[in-house]
């Protein structure tokens, strides 16, 4: 539970959504879907959190401690944060097929203005 | 088989299709015929291995497997479970069907096409038809968001296949943006439920909402039913549906409309139905306004259409509406109707797509206006479309009669004012369907066609198999409600048997009796009724010169813009979570 990181990721998914909303480059538009994305992390990361924990990393119990003792200590849930990762993992794909797409529209239409390019409507 | 050996065969299917989908491309340089031998392998294979499942399943077994061993421990699971319901197995078995019949129809049209061309879009076909299957049969709502991610990159790879097309690049822009969007709710929405109650597994999330729901659990249930709602094209959600369409060829189109959106459907079932009985009423409620939003605006803005592809995309939205109506109904009538709907629409939506694609295929041709007199040049496309035109307004030998008479009945007693919506959306669909067919087919064209394709024998092979799908579903309704739909109506209206099955490693849920009064009088005559009343608007409008004022302001509302659409659905997003969480 951090309220700070909590409100940071809500202003930043706001931050995104606007981007998304009103603005009509394309490249914006992606930049803002990213920004999105990054709240995402932020929000998974301090979901994980536990007051005073640290990291699930229990590869070898250092001495003085048994590896189950480990195991039932305090750490950061370590599920949430796998989920981070493969997010990241997604997030990367899907930003490459944006922007080719993106490049491809350039190309076709000299613009990359996304009220210029809506041939299909109504 | 025993059990247990036959549990462990369960993400199988899955795993085939994405076997075929990697080594589509790779064959493909070989030669030319090698994708389409691997994709139709793949999809028998994987139909044939959900084929094994279905004895036990429909007699009301739930069968449960856990990834990596990873099995229940103290109520809670850590491996991702797959498990086959009667529901999820319906919607794979499906999927896998119809998935074979369009990659038939698809690679003998495309033959012109070069080897690395058919062999992408043989992989990303097979890709999307097993994020489908994995959604269908998936039991943990991370999975679920992960099969929702791979449908959603492989249908922008298939949106946007023809990068020369410039129309095509900015339907696969607007699809991206709108489905991204709806990924990151979907996504936020998992993450938020597993923070409050520890897990990812179906039936932990129902055991933990079961005993409380607090405002972040409502806030979680606004942005998945949203996120799916994106994904299953309900309005306010639908920007980017009918271009996506529009810009596709007929196959994909018809992928998208008969398969791809129920992802949406299923998502939105399982959480509404399985996951989450607490919130039950704000939540269906609210999932029965999106339903006639979107049933009445489809309709209407199918209507006004000249373009085919993008009439009968409208029209999936129309129809997605009244399947969410069924879920909303809460009664086994409309639960049973919803899932009966599920597949007649794949059926016969696949069916008009393939037709509308023979068509422009056959004529180069993609607007209405332009069209005319096709009844003479292509009699088997003419057949086919009426079938599917006669199944979608419900005409009684076809499979949409019983479909749409069962959510009728489930919502008829106690919610007449639904009903009334129901009726209306019904009776403008079957006008809009009505005009398309006029227009295109049977209309007099003053100047001959220059010149007409000839149609592919794989093209034929998929009409005729799903029009006839679409014929013996309405036929025998007695045995599809016992055999299919009420087991499938059983594991999702039983959310407590469902969850403890899954925390169980197995179960067995009861058939709920479902019956359609298929000679009843008052089903005849709504039917007959909403038809007569279709053809007259459709009669009306095909003579009016200009728009009327309601579907003029409609039309300019789908600016095309994405900024727009974006505008729209996270409009939708605001309301949904606002009734949720307030509780309106």
């Amino acid at each position: 539970m951090i309220v700070a990181n909590y409100l940071a990721a809500a202003v930043l998914f706001g931050l995104g959504l606007y981007t998304v909303l009103s603005r009509r480059n394309m490249i914006k538009i992606v930049m803002g879907l990213s920004l999105m994305e990054s709240s995402t992390y932020l929000l998974l990361i301090s979901l994980a959190y536990r007051p005073g924990s640290t990291a699930p990393v229990l590869l070898a119990a250092p001495r003085g401690s048994t590896e189950s003792g480990l195991a039932h200590g305090n750490v950061a849930d370590p599920v949430l944060q796998n989920v981070c990762l493969t997010a990241i993992v997604i997030g990367v794909a899907v930003t490459a097929v944006f922007l080719t797409a993106v490049v491809r529209i350039a190309q076709h239409y000299r613009s990359i203005d996304a009220d210029r390019i809506r041939g299909m409507r109504g | 088989m025993t059990p247990a050996a036959l549990a462990s065969l369960l993400p199988v299917p899955v795993v085939i299709l994405i076997t075929g989908a990697v080594l589509a491309p790779l064959a493909a340089r070989w030669s030319k015929r090698a994708p389409l031998a691997i994709s139709l392998l793949a999809t028998v294979a994987a139909t044939v291995i959900l084929a094994l499942f279905a004895r036990r399943v429909y007699s009301g077994q739930v069968i449960v497997t856990y990834l990596g061993h990873q099995g229940p421990a103290q109520g809670s699971v850590l491996g991702v479970t797959f498990a086959a319901d009667a529901f999820g197995l319906s919607f794979a078995l499906l999927t896998t069907v119809i998935g074979g019949l369009l990659l038939l129809s698809t690679l003998s049209e495309l033959s012109g096409l070069g080897r690395r061309e058919l062999g992408g879009y043989a992989c990303l076909f097979q890709l999307l038809l097993a994020a489908l299957v994995g959604s269908a049969l998936t039991a943990d709502s991370l999975d679920l968001f992960v099969w929702f991610e791979v449908a959603a990159l492989s249908s922008y790879g298939l949106t946007g296949f023809f990068l020369e097309r410039p129309l095509a690049l900015e339907a696969a822009f607007k699809i991206m943006v709108l489905t991204n969007i709806a990924a990151f709710w979907v996504f936020v929405g998992t993450a938020l439920l597993y923070a409050d109650h520890g897990g990812f597994n179906f039936g932990q999330l129902h055991n933990g909402l079961g005993t409380s729901v607090k405002t972040a659990d409502l806030l979680a249930l606004g942005l998945i039913v949203s996120g799916f709602a994106t994904k299953a094209g309900l309005v306010p959600f639908h920007g980017w549906l009918a271009d996506a369409h529009t810009a596709a060829p007929g196959q994909v189109s018809a992928l998208f409309s008969g398969l791809m959106v129920n992802l949406g459907i299923v998502g939105i079932a399982r959480y509404a139905l399985q996951i989450a009985p607490a919130t039950h009423r704000p939540l269906l409620g609210l999932i029965t306004v999106l339903g006639c939003v979107s049933a009445v605006t489809g309709a209407v803005l199918a209507l006004a259409q000249d373009d085919l592809k993008r009439l009968l995309a409208y029209d999936t939205v129309s129809q997605l509406g009244v399947l969410a109506v069924g879920i909303g109904s809460g009664t086994s009538s409309g639960t049973a109707g919803m899932i009966y709907h599920l597949i007649s629409h794949a059926l016969f939506k696949s069916l008009l797509f393939l037709c509308a694609g023979a068509v422009v295929h056959a004529t180069g041709l993609t607007r209405l206006s332009q069209m005319g007199g096709l009844a003479r040049h292509r009699p088997v496309t003419t057949i086919a479309f009426l079938i599917g035109v006669a199944a979608i307004a419900g005409v009684p030998p076809l499979d949409g009669f019983v479909s749409i008479g069962l959510i009728h009945d489930g919502i008829k007693s106690n919610e007449p004012v639904v009903y009334a919506v129901m009726l209306l959306a019904q009776v403008v669909t079957v006008a809009a369907l009505a005009r398309a067919t006029y227009l295109a087919f049977f209309r007099r064209r003053d100047d001959d066609y220059d010149r007409l394709e000839r149609p592919h024998p794989g093209m034929t092979t998929a009409l005729s198999a799903l029009a006839v799908g679409s014929l013996v579903f309405g036929c025998v309704p007695t045995w599809v409600l016992h055999h299919v739909v009420a087991p499938a109506t059983g594991a999702l209206r039983n959310a407590h048997g469902y969850s403890s099955a899954l925390l169980a490693g197995g179960g067995r849920l009861p058939a709920p009796p479902v019956t359609f009064h298929y000679f009843s009088a008052s089903e005849w005559i709504t039917s007959v009724a909403t038809v007569i009343a279709g053809l007259l608007v459709a009669r009306w409008y095909v003579r009016r010169a200009t728009e009327p004022a309601l579907v003029r302001g409609l039309r300019a509302l789908h600016t095309g813009s994405v900024n727009d659409y974006a505008l729209y659905a996270t409009a939708g997003l605001i309301v949904t979570t606002l009734v949720l969480v307030v509780r309106i």
